[in-house]
């Protein structure tokens, strides 16, 4: 990691650019729906969500790496492209691995209806396994999509024992200060946190206390736009990607919570024309 | 650009500098050694000397800066794996001197149509990968916890270590820089023939300024706030690996910076050889030998992958670091090479 103090960055998203983008997302909707394995029925928690909903195997567009050297830290994009009927949105997206010590790895929350639900993260992988995504629709459906993963032992033989304390809930924040009326709000954030599971030791042998960053709200002019639950499986710095669809000028607010209790703030002003 | 791409793009020009200058001066440690230690001829060796001294004081420099932050880089482990370190050393300097040349010299010899190098950069790359993830990445795994030490100093680093025994680490870092540049430098210009040896004194500072690029490249090229590139720079063993699976599992793989160096050097050597018409296709004539350059080969990516590294990447890029384990493992490579030239092990010098 260098070691830069830009906690304010700002850069916009194009049009053109953000018209790619949902272009790409509706080239893989058009994918046929293919059929769940179903793996997913013996993980408690995604059961728990899916209630007694029958999960429809379409429109959850996942994007990892097929094979990973690193398990600590593997690139993960999530991104619902099913047609929606009217009135119809994403309310929450669930990511789960079922191999891990705890297979919850993060909850994406949707608050209005707007929002592009498409996500970016980097998670943690234990061993090689389906990763399952399960989207929440308002109308009380569920989507439900999976990935297969290899992990293979660590080629960069890289041990994260020391984490620099100094830096420690230093934010670094990329989002647009201006955007168009009705345009997407592409944000990238990553704040500085070893998110320590609880489940390592260190090199005397003693466990390393548990210590998580647990969420990260998105207020925009005082009311929650989007929530992230992040769980033992985000990887250590965690980074997200998401978007918000600002309707006025106002202020953005950004708040991480640890599950200490401490938070971390960042706030940028966003003029919508 | 995203900056993944432009470190990729600057591996690559970084790759064709050391390909053309590579198969035009001949640089090579084995050939150096060998010239030293067996055959009377020391220009070469004191190129490569010439090329430390230079990768050395860039590298410091670029990290007194501030502009990387070299105890982020591989070399500089928390634990140093002192039995991989120093076995992976000896194996990869005994394999070089069986296979005559290192994977970098190898990959210049396949650009001016040697075919040898061609089984010798499969072998090594296949043994490196198996050793890294593959089949026997476990024992390589267990290896390493055998006989792990805690580092004594965080980070892992020569001036470090000397700053715990009262020194100003800056002082302490500039001192250790001097001497052993200094040293280095006076190794190779106190001699006449290489005064006289253009070739051998721009092989040198060429080298040893391309590792310098390539720390730049990752370090400051490849700085991103949200996705900043691993901090590396010249590297001939996960490289070659990566390049092999890159070529199988292209879609799935984002182009890193080793393996654009790894295509770089290829193709550069492969440019030189056509332009200055030196090129000449060339395999084995005996299968007694082509099982010979396998088995150095095989050892090369085995060892280098346990010591984290070749000549080129702890010899030249660890070294210029400071770090504690490049020492253990450049050593190893030494006493690997001089068991197959003057030791017991002495091996025959190869007929193809």
């Amino acid at each position: 990691m260098t070691e830069t103090n830009t906690n304010h960055t700002f850069n916009g998203i194009s049009r053109r650019a953000f018209l790619a983008m949902t272009g790409g997302a509706l080239a893989l909707a058009s994918f046929p729906a293919l059929a769940l394995s179903d793996a997913w029925r013996r993980v408690d928690e995604i059961n728990a969500v899916v209630g007694d909903a029958d999960p429809i195997a379409q429109g959850v567009n996942i994007e990892l790496p097929l094979v990973t050297e690193n398990g600590a830290n593997v690139p993960l994009k999530v991104g619902i492209g099913r047609p929606m009927a009217e009135g119809e949105h994403v309310t929450a997206i669930h990511i789960y691995a079922p191999r891990n010590p705890f297979p919850e790895i993060a909850t994406f929350r949707f608050v209005d209806g707007f929002d592009v639900p498409e996500i970016e993260t980097r998670i943690r992988l234990n061993e090689s396994q389906t990763v399952f995504v399960v989207a929440e629709l308002n109308s009380g459906a569920v989507l439900m999509g999976e990935r297969d993963v290899r992990v293979t032992v660590s080629g960069c033989l890289t041990q994260a024992d020391t984490y620099a304390a100094d830096s420690l809930f230093e934010t670094r924040v990329r989002v647009a200060e201006s955007v168009a009326n009705g345009t997407p709000l592409e944000v990238l954030t990553l704040i500085n946190h070893p998110q320590e599971t609880g489940l390592r030791e260190d090199a005397q042998g003693n466990p390393v206390p548990k210590r998580l960053i647990e969420r990260l709200e998105a207020r925009y002019n005082g009311e929650v736009a989007f929530v992230a639950e992040f769980n033992r499986s985000i990887s250590s710095n965690p980074y997200l990607r998401f978007f918000i669809t600002p309707e006025e000028s106002g202020a953005l607010d950004l708040v991480w919570t640890e599950d200490t209790g401490a938070s971390a703030q960042f706030n940028a002003d966003i003029t919508v024309g | 650009m995203a900056p993944d791409q432009i470190v990729a793009w600057a591996g690559l020009v970084i790759g064709l500098a050391f390909g053309v200058c590579g198969q035009i001066t001949g640089f090579c440690l084995k050939r150096g050694l060998a010239g030293w230690w067996v055959e009377g001829e020391g220009t070469k060796i004191r190129a490569l000397g010439l090329a430390l001294a230079v990768a050395l004081v860039g590298a410091q420099a670029l990290d007194a800066a501030g502009l990387v932050a070299l105890r982020t880089s591989l070399y500089m482990q928390p634990e140093i794996s002192v039995l991989t370190l120093a076995a992976g050393g000896v194996l990869f300097g005994y394999g070089m001197v069986m296979a005559n040349g290192c994977g970098a010299r190898a990959l210049v010899l396949l650009g001016s149509g040697n075919l040898r190098s061609f089984v010798v950069l499969v072998c090594l790359g296949i043994a490196g990968a198996a050793t890294l993830t593959g089949l026997v990445a476990p024992l390589r795994t267990a290896m390493q916890s055998v006989a792990t030490l805690p580092a004594p100093v965080s980070p892992a680093s020569l001036p470090a270590w000397l700053a715990t025994a009262g020194l100003d680490g800056t002082v302490a870092r500039w001192l250790v820089v001097a001497l052993m540049s200094g040293g280095l430098m006076a190794f190779a210009f106190l001699h006449a023939p290489f005064r006289k040896d253009a070739k051998a004194m721009a092989s040198g500072f060429i080298v040893g300024l391309l590792v310098v690029m390539g720390w730049y490249a990752t370090g400051v090229l490849g700085a991103d706030d949200f996705d900043p590139a691993a901090l590396e720079s010249l590297t001939f063993i996960a490289p070659v690996a990566n390049t092999i699976n890159f070529l199988m599992l292209a879609t799935g793989f984002r182009l890193s910076f080793g393996v654009a160096v790894v295509i770089g050097v290829f193709l550069g050597a492969l440019g030189s050889a056509l332009v200055t018409r030196t090129g000449k296709l060339e395999g084995f004539t005996r299968p007694g030998s082509m099982l010979r350059y396998m088995g150095g080969g095989t050892l090369m990516g085995l060892g280098g992958a346990m010591a984290l590294g070749c000549n080129i990447g702890q010899g030249l890029t660890g070294l210029s670091t400071l770090a504690l384990g490049s020492f253990i493992a450049s050593g190893g490579i030494l006493l690997g090479a001089w068991f197959a030239l003057r030791g017991p092990g002495r091996l025959p010098a190869p007929r193809p």
